[in-house]
């Protein structure tokens, strides 16, 4: 029996057993979507809040699906487009959220540690929905699931997955990275310099080119969204050279479909920047599975986390 | 006019002493009258049994944020001097990053009146070496010279534009004034909140490398050379930096340096679950700095100890997260328990290593009478328990934060007595 937790906020806490635990738990409710009722009485009268102080559709979107087919009230607030009132902390607006008294906090934000605070803060389950470049531990856990349907089993040992692009501000290259290794499989990583930060777990293997990554027998390929600039500071000169060495070109994906090399993306995708097109049509391209697990997943760690309140005893 | 105190059987610190000294020490009129075995009790007004005790010169610490002018709900000169007469401090030289910051004779005349008003034992102050700290333009170096200042320093930030650090060193130089820089390089910084390496990468927290303060030290110690003035290197932190004010101070450049009490005892690795108490600027370092660090203060590299005392509000450092929480802890109050129990007790270095850095050397450095447990020297003294215990509690702090690592924890030994020119400033059950 795993125990439940109050708070899911990085893959790092996890053990296996509960990696495995929420990855099972997620296989039933995507049989549950391909029936016509895709909804489940199972958190019916919990309340489910979700603050987004960072701008998502995808996330937002996802989660609230999957509370709602949960039976869950949910209600988004939108921070990013409110007025957050200058000097006002996040914990002051959890407290005035308590007033609410939700079950069920789902956070995002850029500042890395955001859900750690609010979760010490709170009897309720916080879930982070990704702080800063820390972590985004329901896109490591539907990138897992993703890969457990692809290889019909949570023990990834064997098999070699290769993150391509902005190492040093993702989020996900951390949470997913570090799911990876929990399951077994080896993770290497291909990018720019400034990008591929020389304190990353040791077990993360780098490569200088594509043409080196690809002799490894990489199972995976995982495309990182970049961005050309953040805050002013540049990182490689432009979008087209980013493309031309460390994107999925044309080329390369004749050489990914020769391999049976599986491809993944977080999303939103840059076309001509991590990938090209033709990419998207690849039969091999998981990306809409990834979307697609996303609320079996979000749907599990609901169904697994225990809050604490008073309440809900 | 102060009592006579006679303190029997203390164990007497001085610098370049390495065993401690068995002696009575008769105080008279604010100043010590005698040192030596045996002294008669004959009209003497109190006497303090203090056998098994470190008797030792009141501290002086070169770098303390006071937070007054503008920040009185961190800290103010009154609560500020507590703090140090409850960590055995009795000298304190107030960082000018206040608001308005302290860049004009009339604000350093101001501080200096409260001070005089407000605290119990001398308060120095330093002044900003450019108007508001923005690198723009001199501040007025001689006007703040004759009001009192006692160092210049833009703290808190670099001078980013070499030609005027040039100029203000060329200028301050004729003055006899000190330049103290905070080093770091404010493009390799960014928004950095802690040291870049492992503990970085897995918390997500943008990062600061070593070499933002190390490309610093190593220029500003090049404009001193050109120079010829007395730079001062503030809370150094990586082995590195070290090193390169090491080769300086061989080729004889006239540089000084200090390492505060936390980065020798803590490291990146304690920053874990974002906890903000571990949040300064420099930040924490490696292990292995902590190590290299203390080694050069050992061997000499460094000057002085000195605490970058830094408060902070319960809401700015408790209620907010790592990116947002200011940067600093407190350490006047920390600083003599913690390097008791780290290194003192266990025998990495002994109390003359203390006496040297932290009372005589930063003296030196702005040339101020020397204090010591010697005849004829004034009598600011701290009387040390090394079987107490002292516990950093919420009531035990006179500053007005708490914003330390060590809060709640309880460490080796405690000040027990300290005296101010010849007064009790402090006296624990």
């Amino acid at each position: 029996m795993i125990e439940p937790r109050k708070d899911l906020l990085q893959i790092a806490d996890l053990s296996r057993e509960e990696i495995e635990h929420v990855l099972a738990a997620a296989q039933p409710f995507k049989e549950l979507f391909k029936r016509s009722v895709k909804k489940v009485p199972t958190l019916q009268g919990k309340t489910v809040l979700s603050l987004f102080y960072e701008p998502s559709t995808r996330t937002s979107s996802s989660f609230e699906v999957a509370a709602n087919r949960l039976s869950a009230d949910v209600t988004n607030l939108a921070v990013a487009t409110s007025s957050v009132v200058k000097g006002e902390s996040v914990l002051d607006t959890v407290d005035t959220l308590q007033a609410m008294r939700a079950d069920y906090i789902i956070i995002r934000h850029k500042q890395a540690g955001i859900p750690n605070l609010v979760a010490r803060h709170t009897g309720a389950a916080v879930i982070n929905a990704g702080d800063g470049f820390h972590a985004h531990p329901t896109q490591a856990l539907l990138d897992a699931s993703t890969l457990h349907d692809v290889f019909d089993s949570a023990d990834f040992s064997g098999r070699k997955v290769l993150i391509v692009g902005d190492i040093l501000h993702s989020r996900v290259a951390r949470s997913t990275g570090c799911i990876l290794s929990k399951l077994g499989a080896e993770v290497g990583v291909l990018g720019p310099g400034t990008l591929v930060p020389e304190h990353r777990p040791a077990d993360m293997k780098k490569f200088p080119d594509f043409e080196e990554a690809f002799n490894w027998k990489p199972d995976v390929i995982y495309l990182l969204r970049v961005q050309f600039e953040r805050q002013g500071e540049q990182f490689f000169p432009s979008a087209g050279e980013y493309h031309s060495v460390y994107g999925l070109t044309e080329e390369r994906l004749g050489r990914v479909r020769e391999e049976g090399i599986w491809v993944m993306h977080p999303g939103p995708v840059n076309r001509g920047v991590e990938l090209t097109d033709s990419v998207m049509n690849y039969e091999r391209c998981l990306i809409n599975q990834q979307v697609e697990n996303g609320i079996a997943t979000r749907m599990a760690v609901l169904y697994w986390l225990k809050p604490q309140l008073e309440s809900s005893l | 006019m102060s009592a006579t105190i006679l303190f029997k059987n203390a164990s007497i610190a001085s610098a370049g002493q390495k065993e401690l000294a068995v002696a009575d020490v008769l105080i008279e009129k604010g100043r010590i009258k005698s040192v030596a075995p045996g002294l008669g009790e004959d009209k003497v007004g109190r006497v303090v049994e203090a056998a098994g005790k470190v008797l030792l010169p009141g501290l002086f610490d070169l770098h303390v944020h006071l937070r007054e002018p503008g920040q009185t709900g961190k800290e103010d000169i009154s609560s500020g001097s507590e703090a140090a007469i409850n960590g055995g401090v009795t000298g304190i030289v107030a960082m000018p990053n206040t608001s308005p910051a302290i860049d004009s004779a009339g604000l350093v005349h101001s501080v200096l009146d409260i001070a005089q008003r407000k605290a119990r034992i001398p308060v120095y102050t330093t002044g900003c070496i450019t108007k508001e700290r923005a690198g723009k333009e001199m501040a007025p170096i001689a006007g703040m010279k004759s009001a009192g200042a006692v160092m210049l320093t833009d703290d808190g930030s670099p001078v980013c534009n070499p030609q005027l650090l040039r100029h203000a060193m060329e200028y301050a130089r004729e003055f006899d004034l000190p330049l103290a820089s905070h080093c770091e390089t404010m493009e390799l910084s960014g928004h950095g909140a802690m040291n870049e390496g492992r503990v970085s990468y897995q918390l997500g927290i943008p990062a600061i490398p070593a070499i933002s303060e190390e490309i610093c030290i190593a220029r500003d110690i090049q404009i001193a050379e050109y120079t010829g003035a007395h730079l001062h290197i503030q809370h150094v932190t990586t082995a590195r930096g070290m090193e390169i004010i090491r080769r300086a101070k061989n080729d004889g450049v006239h540089v000084t340096c200090e390492v505060s009490p936390h980065h020798l005892i803590f490291n990146e690795e304690h920053v874990i679950d974002y906890d903000t108490h571990f949040k300064m600027n420099p930040p924490l370092r490696t292990p292995e700095d902590n190590e290299r660090l203390l080694a050069g203060l050992i061997e000499g590299v460094f000057d002085v100890i000195a605490t970058d005392h830094a408060p902070h509000t319960d809401f700015e450092k408790r209620q907010q997260d790592f990116a947002s929480a200011p940067f600093g802890i407190t350490g006047l109050e920390t600083a003599l328990p913690s390097l008791f129990h780290y290194y003192i007790k266990p025998g990495v270095f002994g109390w003359d290593l203390l006496v040297e850095r932290y009372v005589a050397q930063p003296r030196n450095i702005l040339q101020l009478e020397q204090v010591a447990v010697t005849e004829t020297s004034v009598a600011d003294l701290v009387l040390f328990d090394p079987e107490g215990t002292t516990t950093f509690s919420r009531e035990f702090m006179r500053s007005k934060a708490c914003n330390t690592p060590l809060l709640d924890q309880t460490l080796d030994g405690s000040v027990d007595m300290v005296l101010g020119g010849g007064d009790i400033l402090l006296e624990r059950d």
